[in-house]
């Protein structure tokens, strides 16, 4: 039996111990960074980086909440429209340009500086730049893949499609049949609002086309985007009829479960599905292979989407400095490593020395994943990829391309197409919305 | 006057000053986030009235709510006058009726997105088994979007229903119906004369506020086409608003559609109480 003063002693106890804790807690700075890496690995590396950088810093108190990419530009919006945006958060290139153009951002030179900048990838440095400063720096770049299998395509004596028809050819060739049901389609695609907006901006590009003229007006009505329009309308034939419906993560359950024979807009981290779906035998890059993406009948080069979220720094935050600080130790490769390693086809090295770093090659899925890499690395190089919607570096200069994405407009136009609208009419009135969207705002003239 | 107070600060905190709020907001040009704006009256109006998309999801919206509550009228009367009869295990069975009702919608969109998913669903395995079809039905595709999001709103709203109808049929007298059946009338007419005057009452009741909470229904018909292209064939009032606000970045323009939503169901309620409450009165 607990004797009163000894519960009285224990309860003081407690209470003390509280009080401190809640004072020291109290002393301490939270800064607050919003990111999208939500991997349950990628979060617990990032959770023991804080604790890490916490454990030098003993008055700051780090909180890193992972986000779904898709959820990001709404969450922040109300976090900004709520006057309480986080302190530092990653955002889509364009994103990070357009609050940077409306005086959101405190500039990161420091940042950068640090790395230093000429040790960034040279096709990323200028991520996020405006009026000469730089708002924001990429926390890990990747690019969006084409993936195939490998053995399907030797089975049927087909070579890799290398154009746009090329590409529907071999879908259709690859499309299995088994008592009047499609047991497997030729080529899978997310109907995913998001990437149907990315998918626009590549497939145009490889298309020689462009979404704005020098004057910031949409161009939506140029013979670029109507064949853009018409190859969406021949995709519907080779693709699942559920297409519009399937999200990101579908199309890579489709690919690991043998239910589509291609994929066109892959990720690295898709090698997960493939690792822990797809059957042992098969799940390799000789079996998934990559290859370049199609080129469309006007274009030359192959394009591929950026997937690489600046960190941006609010202006306004109260921990902006620490937020900096702490963006600086996580860069440095001792924490910089096992961050890329968390997810190691996808979160490539935005630095150069970390790329040649023998820890970070001593990997095993990257040596076992090599090839789609050296496929991504090989974008960077050639600077064959932009962010979404950007189609030419210009582009990233333009303040409006959030409010153009989050319209929906061109997922609206290619929806149309799909159904059955004549490209000429889906894309005129696209190009319309598109121009009272950027007239009502104030970014064009009428 | 102490006494209501506390009632009168909640409802000018909660209800008064959001909708003043709104009205003000929609006179402006106002960025979501950015502080700026831009008096432009009742500019945001005239926008509306000649935006083609409004008049769209304003269309998607009445055909939302009039099929989802009419289903949900018809089903829930016919669930409560079964579940009014005496039978083995009812006890059991009206439990189980109230389920949908009970589970968040998110847990409900996820499992009937999972049950209607064309290449993995179970739904579509079994008619095709049954022979009923001949290939998968894309049911969150763009011909049957529609339709498949009144069926999982019908399927989780119309609890609702018949536990108001029911409550309504335990309290009819037994012996009006034992009247009627004593002077030959049939089971129709019986329903007909004497249950449904009864539910009268119930009824407008029910019909109304289903109705509203249908028309402004947010988050099952957001969830349903969230990450979907074919999201677009089920972008209703509500989820137009939302756009204009958050993704278009426009708060004034989708104050202004809020506005014009809450003004919508204003008349509507106003027009069904004149040519409903003037029966009940005469009920």
């Amino acid at each position: 039996m607990i004797g009163r003063r000894t519960l009285a002693a224990a309860l003081s106890a407690l209470v003390l111990v509280l009080s401190v804790a809640l004072a020291e807690a109290a002393d301490k700075k939270v800064i607050r960074l919003w990111q999208t890496e939500t991997e349950p690995q990628t979060l617990a590396v990032l959770n023991q980086m804080a604790a890490e950088y916490e454990k030098t810093h003993p008055d700051v108190s780090v909180k890193i909440e992972g986000l779904a990419w898709g959820d990001l530009e709404k969450k922040l919006t109300a976090a900004l429209a709520a006057g309480a945006p986080p302190d530092a958060a990653h955002g889509q290139p364009i994103t990070c340009v357009s609050f940077a153009a409306k005086g959101l951002l405190r500039p990161v030179d420091d940042l950068a500086d640090s790395i230093p900048k000429d040790n960034l990838v040279d096709a990323f440095r200028h991520l996020c730049q405006w009026n000469g400063k730089t708002y924001g720096v990429g926390h890990s770049p990747a690019s969006s893949v084409f993936v195939y299998r490998k053995d399907l395509l030797a089975q049927k004596g087909l070579k890799v499609p290398r154009t746009w028809d090329e590409l529907v050819q071999v879908a259709e060739a690859l499309k299995e049949v088994r008592d009047g049901q499609v047991v497997r389609w030729g080529l899978t695609m997310t109907g995913q609002p998001l990437f149907i907006n990315i998918a626009v901006g590549e497939l145009l590009k490889t298309n020689g086309g462009r979404l704005f003229d020098a004057e910031g007006r949409p161009t939506l009505t140029e013979k670029p985007m109507l064949e853009l329009l018409d190859f969406y309308k021949k995709l519907g034939r080779v693709l699942p009829p559920g297409w519009t419906g399937h999200s990101y993560l579908d199309t890579f359950a489709n690919l690991a479960n043998d239910k589509a024979a291609m994929l066109y807009q892959a990720y690295g981290r898709g090698v997960g599905y493939i690792e822990k779906y797809a059957a042992k035998e098969i799940a390799d890059p000789d079996h998934f292979a990559v290859a370049d993406k199609v080129v469309g009948p006007l274009g030359r080069t192959p394009a591929a989407q950026l997937d690489c979220e600046p960190w941006m720094v609010f202006k306004d935050a109260k921990g902006a400095p620490e937020a900096v600080d702490f963006l600086k130790f996580f860069f440095q490769d001792e924490n910089y490593v096992p961050y890329l390693h968390s997810v190691p086809i996808h979160l490539l090295s935005i630095k150069k020395s970390t790329s040649r770093n023998p820890r970070y090659a001593d990997n095993a899925m990257i040596r076992k994943w090599r090839p789609w890499v050296d496929m991504q690395e090989k974008y960077f190089r050639n600077d064959w990829i932009k962010p979404v919607l950007v189609t030419d570096w210009e582009d990233m200069k333009k303040p409006y391309l959030l409010e153009v994405m989050g319209s929906g407009i061109l997922v609206d136009m290619v929806l149309d197409a799909v159904k059955g609208v004549p490209s000429a009419e889906a894309a005129a009135r696209a190009q319309k919305r598109v121009e009272e969207l950027l007239a009502s705002s104030g970014y064009l003239k009428k | 006057m102490l006494w209501i107070l506390p009632a009168l600060v909640l409802i000018t905190s909660l209800i008064l000053y959001p909708v003043a709020y709104a009205i003000w907001l929609s006179l402006f040009d106002k960025h979501s986030f950015f502080p700026a704006e831009r008096w432009v009256g009742l500019g945001n109006y005239a926008r509306i009235a000649g935006d083609a998309e409004f008049w769209d999801s304003l269309w998607k919206g009445v055909v939302y709510a009039g099929a989802s509550t009419g289903l949900q009228l018809v089903l829930g009367l016919a669930a409560a006058l079964v579940l009014h009869q005496a039978f083995r295990g009812r006890t059991a069975i009206r439990a189980l009726v109230l389920f949908p009702y009970m589970i968040p919608t998110i847990v409900a969109v996820i499992v009937w997105r999972w049950l209607l998913n064309e290449t993995y669903g179970v739904v579509d395995d079994v008619l095709l088994r049954l022979r009923l079809v001949r290939e998968p039905v894309v049911w969150l595709g763009v011909d049957h979007m529609m339709a498949s999001l009144i069926v999982v709103s019908v399927w989780q709203f119309t609890p609702f229903v018949v536990v108001s109808l029911l409550a309504r049929l335990q309290t009819i007298p037994l012996e009006l119906g034992e009247a009627a059946r004593v002077d030959g009338a049939s089971a129709w007419a019986r329903f007909r004369h004497v249950t449904l005057p009864q539910l009268r009452a119930v009824l407008f009741v029910v019909v109304l506020l289903r109705s509203i909470w249908m028309f402004t229904k947010f988050d099952t018909v957001w969830l349903w086409g969230e990450g979907a292209g074919a999201g677009r064939e089920i972008r209703t009032l509500p989820i137009y608003a939302y756009m204009r606000t958050f993704t278009y970045y426009q708060a004034g323009f989708g104050a202004a559609l809020a506005v014009i939503m809450f003004l919508m169901l204003m008349a509507a309620t106003l027009v069904y109480f004149r040519l409903f409450w003037g029966e009940e009165d005469a009920a």
